[in-house]
């Protein structure tokens, strides 16, 4: 595990995030937000005074337990809710989840629900091509033309993705997006957003650690509220562990290291009460041997 | 919206009328396709339902049938087009914002738009039912041609006006207020009969048509009954200036709270 993160981090080190972090340009700036969900008895704070500010470039994944807001954020960094108090700035062009499957009309085929979102974004003109990329994309060949309705999950994330890639934003949000298809699909999914790491970045949540610490350099922790900043995503991923009572990372890797130990260990031990049972059984051999006065076998 | 910077940034003018034309585009295809018929019921839907209503009427005998100024069957039918113009309006626009959920992930989307898309295909619809039915009527040698075109055409877009603004008052109750959906409905189906579309409003006792006039609907029928025959004349106090002011005012007020509830009818 640990040298997987290594090779990764070596793959995008020109992304320096703790300077980026104090000096800008910054894509989102979040002040002093706060949100609740109002039911019909009220309702409770689900942010309460969140402060970050994400720099242009850099990718980040958001942790935190079920429930800490993870979507509420993602929610609003989209513009599909605002937030009771405080302000957010976007500076950039934001996409809207990826992945998001509620954005298309069940009975209208693909193609129409890819017109549809080309033309609100404003792409009449180059329609065709727009169309064309999703349909390289996504590779759900004649279903293209068919109802969504009909469609698999995995078929639905597809298109979904496609659309998502085809406009060209500057940062993409993710809630769970990469979590569903098939493997090559994750593959092609995954390397989307290699291919566009400097071009653009990514806002993630997700649960699947692996892929926050494929696609992100910094992390954002939720934690009762509060918004704590990482510029290593592995931090905010320790951070995660410890609020849930999980092993960290360091400590996982310890505690493996520890139990690799013990375990040697034991195999030592065991070898070495194994040569002693050998040895001891050798001697009575030899002293059976030269009882019966036979040459002793040759170690 | 948002600055942008590797884009040519639209204006706020230029996305709402992409999202417009998105969205007409939209509704247009989903009644269409919503069945194998669909083209078909587009026209045909409310040809029969104004068939099966004037033979309803002609079945309930002969009070009220004889109107001054006007033959009985094409007086009733051009109600019946008015009243439906204004009230598919309503209903379709009213359940916009609530049927369209899904597109508020897009943050060009505002719920209002979603509205003014089915105020526009439901206005050319109609608009189109109406003049296919003169030239039917026309065809089997009932006069229903209107005298005065021109002014027919402009009280029948004022028809359309008071429709947007109700329209866009009720989406809010409708959608944020669910519970209140059958009262909505339970107090817009006396409009039918209030509205002078079947009983002539000279029919109401005179006490009672002090109040009736307050419908801006029951004006709008008159009036564009008015354009379409010349010898007819409706009851004192019909005003097109009432169904302006009506419109506008809607409108207006529609508009200020679709703003103010925007959050809450996305989120919603």
């Amino acid at each position: 595990m640990s040298t997987d993160t290594q090779q990764n981090q070596a793959e995008n080190p020109s992304i320096d995030v703790a300077t980026l972090r104090e000096n800008g340009p910054y894509a989102i700036e979040a002040i002093d937000l706060w949100k609740r969900y109002h039911g019909p008895f009220g309702g409770d704070w689900v942010l309460k005074g969140v402060n970050f500010k994400i720099p242009q470039g850099v990718s980040v994944g958001v942790v935190g337990r079920n429930g800490a807001g993870k979507s509420t954020l993602l929610k609003l960094i989209g513009g599909m809710d605002s937030p009771d108090r405080g302000k957010l700035k976007e500076h950039v062009r934001i996409s809207w989840p990826i992945g998001l499957s509620g954005g298309l009309q069940a009975s209208m085929t693909g193609r129409q629900n890819t017109k549809f979102v080309a033309r609100i974004h404003g792409g009449d003109r180059d329609i065709n091509t727009i169309i064309q990329k999703v349909q390289d994309f996504a590779e759900i060949g004649s279903a293209f033309d068919q109802p969504i309705r009909t469609y698999s999950s995995g078929m639905r994330s597809r298109l979904n993705f496609g659309l998502s890639l085809a406009f060209d934003f500057d940062v993409y949000i993710s809630d769970e997006a990469t979590a569903v298809g098939d493997v090559t699909f994750k593959e092609k999914a995954k390397a989307a957003f290699h291919e566009r790491i400097g071009k653009a970045s990514l806002i993630m949540v997700s649960h699947s650690v692996n892929i926050l610490r494929d696609l992100c350099q910094a992390g954002i922790f939720l934690h009762e509220g509060q918004a704590y900043w990482y510029d290593r995503i592995d931090d905010a991923i320790d951070a995660y562990y410890q609020s849930i009572g999980q092993p960290t990372q360091k400590e996982a890797a310890e505690l493996k290291a520890q139990k690799q130990r013990e375990a040697a260990k034991a195999r030592a031990a065991k070898k070495a009460a194994e040569k002693a049972a050998a040895k001891a059984q050798k001697s009575t051999e030899k002293a059976a041997a030269t009882v019966q006065k036979t040459p002793p076998s040759n170690e | 919206m948002n600055a942008m910077q590797t884009h040519k940034p639209r204006t706020p003018w230029q996305v709402t009328l992409h999202v417009w034309h998105a969205m007409f585009m939209r509704e247009t295809m989903a009644r269409i396709t919503q069945d194998r018929m669909g083209p078909v019921w587009l026209l045909l839907e409310p040809i029969l339902h104004v068939m099966i209503l004037v033979w309803v009427r002609t079945l309930l005998g002969r009070t009220g049938r004889l109107i001054p100024g006007a033959e009985f069957i094409p007086w009733l039918i051009v109600g019946i087009l008015t009243f439906f113009m204004f009230r598919n309006i309503m209903n379709r626009g009213m359940s916009a914002v609530d049927a369209n959920r899904a597109l508020y992930a897009y943050r060009q989307v505002h719920p209002a738009d979603t509205i003014f898309a089915r105020f526009a295909l439901e206005t050319t619809l109609q608009s189109l039912v109406l003049v296919l039915k003169i030239f039917g009527l026309t065809l089997i040698g009932i006069a229903v041609i209107p005298h005065a075109p021109l002014e027919m055409i402009w009280v029948w877009l004022w028809v359309a006006l008071l429709g947007l603004g109700v329209a866009l008052i009720l989406s809010l109750p409708y959608t944020l207020v669910p519970e209140l959906r059958r009262i909505i409905t339970l107090i817009t189906f006396p409009l039918y009969m209030l509205s002078g579309v079947i009983f002539p409003v000279f029919m109401f006792p005179h006490g009672l048509r002090e109040y009736l006039l307050y419908n801006p609907v029951l004006h709008a029928v008159e009036l564009v009954r008015m354009q379409v025959f010349s010898t007819y004349h409706s009851v004192p106090g019909i005003d097109l200036a009432y169904v302006q002011k009506f419109a506008i005012i809607a409108i207006l007020l529609g508009l200020i709270l679709q703003v103010r509830f925007k959050v809450r009818l996305i989120a919603s």
